[in-house]
């Protein structure tokens, strides 16, 4: 494994534990072919604008 | 923006994807196993995907087939969906925070099979400013 294949592979599975409670385990998708992905909220974009609306009134 | 057509997938060999999803099973305690019917296809279909150039809804879309074709037990959804949301990662930095939020988050609906047709058009139209 290369040095970039290796730090993707950390990435990703930081950035999959981060959201894992959105998931559920069993193969819904493949079963139903409606998958599941619990909503994050508005709350994340809410902040990420509100940092950009001060940051530009800064 | 340029790069958006490009090798999306070469910097993830197949033994990646199957190292991410066996994490992701640990950390919950579950099987982490491919499956009899879903794991050579999906794995052909990935593995053939690498050495193609790739738009973004094209590597969404690649996502999204290897997600339905479920080669593993537990867990293909969140296993796919980290991957594509990774791949973006370096190519968002040059956006502004909540459109490359946007973005993400859409891509990660189209992977998890949950995006809706109002996202779908959204998709088109931030590519398309992306494109300019």
């Amino acid at each position: 494994m290369t040095m970039a294949e290796n730090k993707f592979l950390k990435e990703a599975i930081k950035q999959g534990l981060r959201m894992q409670h959105r998931f559920l385990a069993e193969p819904v998708l493949a079963r139903t072919g409606k998958g599941y992905m619990k909503s994050e909220g508005v709350a994340t974009l809410q902040r990420i604008k509100a940092n950009l609306k001060r940051s530009k009134s800064a | 923006m340029a790069g958006l057509v490009k090798n999306w997938l070469q910097i993830v060999p197949w033994e990646t994807v199957v190292s991410i999803n066996a994490t992701l099973c640990e950390a919950r305690k579950a099987l982490h196993k491919p499956t009899s019917d879903g794991y050579a296809p999906a794995k052909a279909l990935w593995e053939k995907s690498r050495s193609r150039k790739l738009s973004l809804p094209e590597v969404f879309q690649i996502g999204y087939e290897c997600h339905r074709l479920a080669p593993f037990c537990n867990y293909n959804g969140n296993t796919f969906v980290a991957i594509i949301k990774t791949l973006l990662d370096d190519t968002l930095k040059g956006l502004p925070a909540d459109k490359a939020h946007i973005l993400r988050s859409i891509a990660g609906h189209i992977v998890a099979g949950t995006a809706t047709d109002i996202e779908r058009k959204q998709l088109d139209s931030i590519l398309a400013v992306l494109e300019k």
